[in-house]
């Protein structure tokens, strides 16, 4: 067994748990804001501030972090003497993994995804509209001599329909 | 139904969260958090400011389409699920868990639908089924004299200020088909479009008051001071 130059033992070591709260930082700037305002629980003003920040500051703290990282797993990558561990090398290329997929999941709107998004709102006219029915209930504008109903069956699912009516850009929620 | 505008500059939403069982939308252009209750940014460069209301009805299909052939409808997204939606969405939403407590004192249960009314700063709820018994209700809600109609769908609500040429009305229904109301100072005939379509005051509108089909516990949260409407109510909760 060849013996380890004094310092790096200590020195990987430090980086171990240096990448270990990285990681464990990361997730929980993508995890917190998605827990604190999921449905079916009370938000409170205080947690609701909170997400905001988090994910506001997220997509550039996770990159940094990402950044961080790496300069720590390469570091870590070259200490480790070729034929000799392999454990610790590995680990810091996998911690790589849950940084990278937090870089990325701060700049997903998973809350949108879970809610499908309407992404481009078309019409048909009233004689053509045959997949609603008498009874449907609907949101209706008229403005500028344009109407245009909403059939709240859609608008349920969709929460968000964004729309121009009589020169009025309009947000139909639900 | 908000103005999707701030000082003239056009805003793109995206749902954000959920706050209290109302969303949240964020805006493409600044990131500010809106509440869709209310229409006011909680969060962001825009906090504090409030997006337009555009007057909208809630309408039977039926009735919207009488009264504008020429209008246009959502497409369906032929891609998403919206279908399996079930035409019963409503009373299976109306077992899901409520968040926010219930009160001592209550008269309303928190999914009891109410028709929300603000004007002037005061709110209003009208117990949905209150109305439906006793259409059309006349009531004033910030000095201003108000008029509830329910349609012949039994379903959809209007609001109107029973007031024309600053002169005050009282309305009555009429009975048969279709719906029309008749009022007691000239004894003409109203539409549910609230126009006047025979007598003296023929072609005249009521002005539109906007109303809020809701939740007793949405209303509540956001018109914390809300009063209710409570003529005719069956079924008054003493404790919970």
């Amino acid at each position: 067994m060849s013996a380890e130059p004094s310092k790096s033992r200590p020195r990987r070591r430090l980086a171990g748990v240096v990448l270990f709260l990285l990681v464990v930082t990361a997730l929980a700037l993508v995890i917190v804001p998605v827990w604190l305002i999921r449905p079916f629980v009370a938000q409170t003003p205080e947690g609701l501030a909170v997400a905001f920040g988090l994910r506001r500051w997220a997509p550039p703290a996770t990159v940094l972090i990402l950044l961080a990282g790496l300069a720590l797993a390469i570091a870590v990558w070259r200490s480790g003497r070729r034929g000799g561990r392999w454990g610790s090398r590995t680990l810091a290329v996998l911690a790589l993994v849950p940084l990278l997929a937090a870089a990325g999941l701060a700049r997903f709107n998973i809350f949108e995804k879970m809610f499908s998004p309407l992404g481009h709102a078309s019409f048909a006219s009233a004689a053509d509209a045959k997949w609603v029915e008498e009874g449907d209930p609907v949101l209706a504008v008229t403005q500028g001599g344009e109407a245009a109903a909403y059939p709240i069956r859609q608008l349920a699912y969709h929460h968000i329909v964004q729309d121009v009516v009589g020169g009025v850009p309009v947000a139909a929620t639900y | 139904m908000w103005r999707a505008e701030i000082d003239g500059r056009r805003l793109r939403f995206h749902l954000t969260g959920i706050n209290n069982q109302n969303f949240l939308m964020a805006d493409e252009q600044t990131g500010s958090w809106w509440q869709q209750a209310t229409g006011e940014a909680v969060f962001g460069p825009l906090k504090g400011r409030h997006l337009d209301l555009v007057p909208y009805d809630e309408i039977g299909y039926a009735a919207w389409k009488r009264e504008h052939p020429q209008g246009r409808v959502l497409r369906p997204d032929d891609g998403a699920p919206w279908r399996r939606f079930s035409k019963d969405w409503e009373a299976q939403t109306a077992k899901l868990p409520v968040v926010t407590p219930a009160r001592q004192g209550d008269l309303l249960q928190p999914r009891d639908v109410v028709v929300g009314v603000r004007l002037l700063g005061m709110a209003r709820a009208y117990p949905l089924d209150a109305l439906q018994r006793q259409s059309p209700v006349e009531d004033v809600v910030g000095a201003v004299p108000i008029l509830l109609v329910v349609g012949e769908d039994g379903r959809s609500v209007r609001g109107f200020e029973r007031s024309v040429d600053g002169r005050e009305l009282h309305l009555f229904a009429q009975p048969g088909a279709p719906l029309r109301l008749v009022d007691a100072e000239t004894a003409s005939t109203w539409s549910f479009a609230g126009e006047a379509v025979a007598g003296p005051l023929r072609g005249k509108r009521l002005p539109w008051v906007q109303t809020l089909k809701d939740y007793w516990f949405d209303w509540r949260t956001y018109n914390p001071e809300t009063s209710v409407y409570s003529a005719g109510l069956t079924n008054i909760r003493r404790s919970l």
